[in-house]
């Protein structure tokens, strides 16, 4: 039984939470030199699996089996030692430290018991040259972008002679050539012996990089298959059905223009942005991360100020940056960062539900907490959130229940503008479908709705007209028709015509 | 929130034992619990209705400022400006009132105005200015405690009488600060739970940025939050000085952090959108019982604030251990109720570890009190920060000793309120005789009327009571010391030259009478000439600094005069070698480091009073008076001015 290729195994693997059962027998293993997908929806447990490898979890029964022999993993030293590193979603570097320092953090090479800077400076180098990307080991950290963030993370994860490295969904926040560029890099990796436990939602990255998938249903894990699966297979087996159609767009008859946006201009960051949404539209942007797509919804929703330009729902002009404006003319903003700005996490789902709403359901300064009540039991019943209960924490919500409940807010605040900013990152397919389904219904019952996403098919796939933005400006309008992956990616990556002085540097990458 | 999780907790699993689970589900009232059974069994005196009410009188004014600061930190803010602000509305009150004559009902409403007022510069500082809530706190709490000062010229102001009422009591037993803590209460608790500024606030604590994009203007509500703030602590300033009767410039120090304190151990997360009124509530009696139980067994005044810590500390973690155990055990069916048992070991440990620790901290320091035929005496002292106030405390233990008395010594740590605590506390014991060194004369009059009321003999030592009978007052005089002070110095000096003063806590009696005696007696001397009078507190490092800066502005000083030893053993550090040579430095009270740098010549002279003396005379008296003995009003202990000729004998006595 003992391959000497096997570098970890887990078998029989059992874990509960508060109300839950979140791992219940989990079998898993990795060889040296294979790439293991780990497939899963929202809330599967793959998170918590990978948890229980980094030492985060202990396992209430089960066995962890290392080399051959059957470990505890009580904490980040012991995963250290046993040479099993982790890459999760949210990057854990200090931000003022530079690059070097946070390789080598807690270990720096010393001399005199002062850190030997040269050294560490060297070996750090050596160790981003191996990895492929071309970032100054003095760098601050601070400065980076996410890509070149993700690159240091696997340098760090190196310089611990890792032979297992484990990556949470580590393209989902990277542009589709970034992505190339880590896929080469694992590659690489896998060639030189390591093992790597890969967390994805996209289906299509399984066949182009994976060796096999595990894939894990409500806690158990459901089957092992190889990597070239077919995708309709891998779907089936992760949320127990199949899913018809991924993309079930309705479009509804446009009507007229609720959102017109003429010349908005902040210097530096956006320029001349002009477009506007019409009711019962899915207007989608796209463009690479740092083309300023979020920059402007945050100004159009009056989050943040702009120099020039206006933004007029159903003809009235908004005065600038004033949420509450923006609010009261009915437009409403999903932000890109679910958890930073669109929710309160210790608070329950009613408690988040009723937040646009707080100040209408007051009567002389008291709140109709009944009346708030009883709305968000509803809107929560009609978005279908998974929860035990509406004093449930939203905290404790998977990525998709969490998305739900922010949209909901808005819904309860009979929004006629919806902004949504990256509104399915992170969240499994099962979840996706049924918030499509909801822009359906937004659409349907006359609402408009702006979406920014990278997620290349879904805005193709949803967008009735897709705008493109490439450095701070609009790159070019496709219909749905004109619209597909070479034309929004030829119009990403161009340069668009800019008047005389071009205000570029420090935009991000 | 809170709750809520607890309420669909219980009903999901429909367990009998709801006090058990409320216990379980709240470490800050398992605590309370816990204090309370722990010093009901230790003390006799603790469970009595008086004494109940009593505690919630002492627990009255830092409840109304934790009220405030409840809605502060639930935002995630921090306010360390509401002592301050409550001495300052207070004294806006009553220098209204008193001073200048304005009706008494504009003069409450010019003292909550001031209150507001002081919140919504705290609010504009930190939403427009940008100023981290801890900075732009940090800076009233410094400007409200000066203007204070510079309102009140440093003296106490007489409380109007009408206002005064809100320290007596209802129908002869119902304190009305409790009853004003409970109504502050309900509409803490009305606030946070019902209104919209209450729910913006969690939303805020929780995640500012989610709230602003909500449309919460989170700017304006951080306004009105810090000016909610500051409308409690003007109104717990107004409680404190009734129950005063007097509006203390010094009054409510360093209160913003026992405030803080009792919101925390009430379970509200500094990271903010967590707290409740209720919880608050608790930990703010948590805090009264100990303070009040501690007096009630006489534990000694330095272990008494060890036990505060570490009960604070205990207190605080058990909710934390609570709080970690509680994200595990919501229980679906079996599972769930076998993973209940470990959190709760965990806690029924825990809340032995805290019995154990204060009961075993007690009879450490207990040091045995004697059988019950002794009489018992306590003596209130304003303070044991300084030597000459420990001599008095020694000098009153040895003849306690000597006649066979239990002798109970409290620190009131330089607070008035506290002080009225304790004299409350020694009169609710029933102790045979109280002996008071005053924080501040007015301040100490409704507290020794009341044990006036339940004929308890007291005896004022050092300074005298206002207001209220005392069957005797041992002091030596300050006015006749601040004169012979005046006078060595300037014969010193040959009867011309510059000198300054260093003047003691501004609105302390002591400062106050030693600083105009030496002025009268300066008047003798017209070639004397004071380039400057700066407050050190009675500060030895204080005293250092002072002295430094003084120097910069007149390097050519030839005198001293400093209001106690500690502040011109200070001065003496900062004029180094010039010290008894060019320049001549005379000190107040004769403590022992004084009297040293005498013999030394550092010192020219210091003004001694007799602490010793002061103290044991004290003793004799009460015991005299509790007997029924006729005792001597006023008994004064000479003050002499010690210089190197004479300094040997007063060496041997001290």
């Amino acid at each position: 039984m003992s391959d000497p290729d096997e570098l970890l195994r887990i078998e029989a693997i059992r874990k509960t939470f508060p109300g839950v059962v979140a791992l219940d027998s989990v079998d898993f293993d990795l060889r040296r030199g294979e790439v293991h997908v780990l497939l899963g929806e929202n809330g599967a447990g793959k998170s918590t699996l990978i948890k229980m490898l980094s030492g985060a979890y202990r396992p209430d029964s089960g066995r962890v089996v290392v080399g051959g022999k059957e470990v505890r993993i009580h904490g980040a030293q012991d995963a250290e030692r046993l040479g099993i590193a982790t890459i999760y979603q949210e990057f854990n570097l200090v931000p003022d430290l530079t690059v070097a320092e946070n390789i080598f953090l807690g270990r720096q090479p010393r001399r005199f018991g002062m850190i030997d800077r040269k050294r560490m400076e060297a070996q750090a180098a050596e160790l981003l040259e191996r990895v492929g990307v071309n970032v100054s080991p003095r760098a601050r950290v601070r400065e980076l972008g996410i890509a070149r963030l993700q690159m240091v993370e696997i340098a760090k994860a190196l310089s611990l002679n890792t032979r297992v490295l484990i990556m949470d969904e580590p393209t989902a926040v990277l542009t589709s050539e970034e992505v190339e560029k880590l896929f080469r890099i694992v590659r690489q990796l896998r060639e030189d012996g390591a093992g790597i436990v890969f967390i994805t939602h996209h289906l299509e990255e399984i066949a182009a990089l994976g060796d096999r998938v595990t894939v894990i249903r409500d806690g158990k894990s459901v089957g092992q298959v190889p990597a070239s699966t077919p995708e309709d297979e891998l779907v089936r087996l992760m949320v127990g059905r199949s899913i018809e159609q991924q993309y079930p767009r309705e479009r509804a008859d446009a009507g007229t223009a609720l959102l017109t946006v003429e010349g908005l201009t902040r210097d530096g960051v956006f320029h001349d942005v002009s477009f506007e949404v019409r009711a019962g539209e899915v207007v989608g942007i796209a463009g690479l991360v740092g083309a300023g797509r979020t920059e402007v919804v945050r100004a159009v929703f009056g989050a943040d100020p702009y120099d020039k330009g206006s933004v007029a729902v159903a003809g009235t002009r908004l005065p600038r940056h004033d949420v509450g404006a923006a609010l009261t003319a009915g437009i409403g903003l999903v932000p890109e960062d679910r958890k930073g700005q669109g929710l309160l996490l210790d608070a329950s789902v009613e408690e988040n539900l009723g937040l646009v709403t707080l100040r209408a359901a007051t009567r002389g300064g008291l709140v109709d907490l009944k009346g708030q009540r009883t709305a968000a039991a509803k809107i929560a019943e009609q978005l279908g959130v998974r929860m035990a209960g509406l004093g449930q924490h939203v905290r404790t919500l998977s990525g998709g229940n969490q998305q739900k409940v922010v949209i909901g807010k808005w819904l309860l605040a009979d929004t006629k503008v919806l902004i949504l900013d990256e509104p399915t990152r992170g969240i499994d397919v099962g979840a996706k479908v049924e918030i499509y389904q909801l822009i359906n219904e937004l659409t349907a019952a006359g609402h408009a709705v702006l979406m920014i996403s990278s997620d290349l098919p879904e805005v193709l796939g949803m967008s009735d007209r897709v705008l493109v933005m490439a450095q701070g400006r609009i790159a070019g309008e496709l219909t749905a028709a004109e619209a597909t992956q070479d034309s929004v990616m030829a119009l990403a990556v161009s340069t668009p015509i800019t008047t005389a002085t071009t205000v570029e540097g420090s935009r991000g990458h | 929130m809170a709750t809520d999780t607890l309420k669909s907790r219980a009903g999901a699993s429909g367990a009998p034992g709801g006090l058990r689970r409320l216990l379980l589900d709240n470490g800050a009232l398992t605590a309370l619990i816990v204090l309370v059974i722990a010093m009901s069994a230790l003390s006799g005196d603790f469970l009595t209705t008086d004494n109940l009410l009593n505690i919630g009188v002492q627990a009255a004014v830092t409840a109304i400022l934790a009220f405030g600061v409840t809605f502060v930190i639930v935002s995630a803010g921090i306010d360390l400006s509401v002592g301050s602000v409550a001495a300052l509305s207070a004294t806006v009150l009553a220098w209204t009132a008193t001073s200048e004559g304005v009706p008494v009902w504009i003069a409450v409403i010019l003292a909550i105005a001031t209150g507001i007022a002081c919140g919504l510069v705290n609010g504009i500082l930190i939403s427009y200015g940008k100023l981290p809530p801890f900075i732009a706190t940090l800076a009233m709490l410094s400007v409200g405690r000066g203007l204070s000062l510079v309102i009140s010229q440093g003296s106490p102001i007489a409380f109007p009488d009408s206002v005064s009422h809100l320290g007596d009591t209802l129908g002869g037993w119902l304190p009305v600060p409790v009853l004003v803590m409970i109504v502050m209460g309900l509409i803490t608790a009305l606030i946070l739970g019902r209104t919209y500024i209450g729910r913006s606030m969690y939303a805020i604590g929780g995640n500012e940025e989610a709230a602003r994009l909500s449309g919460l203007r989170v700017k304006k509500q951080k306004l009105a939050i810090y000016a909610l703030s500051g409308l409690f602590a003007a109104a717990a300033g107004i409680v404190l000085a009734s129950r005063l009767s007097s509006a203390q410039p010094q009054a409510a120090q360093g209160y913003e952090l026992d405030a803080i304190a009792a919101v925390v151990i009430g379970g509200a997360s500094l990271a903010g959108g967590t707290g409740k009124a209720s919880g608050t509530l608790i930990g703010a009696l948590i805090l009264a019982v100990l303070r009040n139980g501690l007096n009630l067994l006489s534990v000694s005044a330095f272990w008494q604030q060890v036990v505060i810590g570490v009960v604070i500390a205990l207190a605080v973690l058990m909710d934390t251990l609570r709080r970690k155990a509680g994200a595990t055990p919501v229980a679906s069916g079996a599972g769930g109720a076998a993973g209940r048992k470990g959190p709760q070991v965990i806690k029924y440990g825990l809340a032995a570890v805290l019995v154990a620790a204060v009961v075993g901290g007690l009879t450490l320091v207990n040091n045995g009190s004697s059988s019950a035929a002794n009489q018992k005496v306590g003596l209130s002292l304003s303070t044991l920060n300084n030597p000459f106030f420990v001599q008095i405390k020694e000098g009153a233990q040895a003849e306690a000793k000597k006649l066979g008395a239990d002798l109970t010594v409290t620190d009131a740590q330089n607070d008035a309120s506290q002080q009225a605590n304790q004299l409350q506390n020694f009169t609710s014991e029933g102790v045979d005789s109280i002996i008071v060194n005053p924080v501040d004369s007015d301040a100490a009059g409704p507290s020794v009327r009341s044990a006036n009321k339940a004929d308890i003999p007291v005896v004022g030592v050092d300074r005298g009571v206002n207001k209220a009978e005392t069957a005797a007052l041992v002091a030596s005089d300050n006015v006749a010391g601040g004169k012979l002070g005046a006078k060595a110095l300037a014969e010193k000096l040959g009867g011309k030259g510059k000198i300054v003063i260093l003047q003691g806590l501004a609105g302390t009696s002591a400062s106050r009478e030693r600083g105009a005696g030496f002025a009268e007696g300066l008047k003798a001397y017209p070639g004397i000439e004071v380039v400057a009078r700066q407050p050190a507190d009675f500060d030895r490092t204080k005293g250092l600094d002072v002295m430094t800066n003084l120097l910069q502005a007149h390097p050519d000083v030839q005198g001293v005069f400093a209001e106690n030893d500690e502040m011109a053993l200070g001065a003496i550090k900062a004029l180094g070698s010039k010290a008894g040579k060019s320049v001549q430095v005379i000190g107040f009270d004769g403590t022992p480091d004084g009297l040293k740098a005498v013999k030394e010549g550092t010192m020219y002279a210091s003004v001694a009073q007799q602490p010793k003396e002061l103290g044991r005379i004290a003793v004799e008296n009460a015991l005299k008076a509790a007997e029924g003995e006729k005792v001597l009003e006023t008994v004064k202990v000479p003050v002499k001015v010690v210089t190197k000729e004479n300094v040997d004998e007063f060496t041997a006595d001290n």
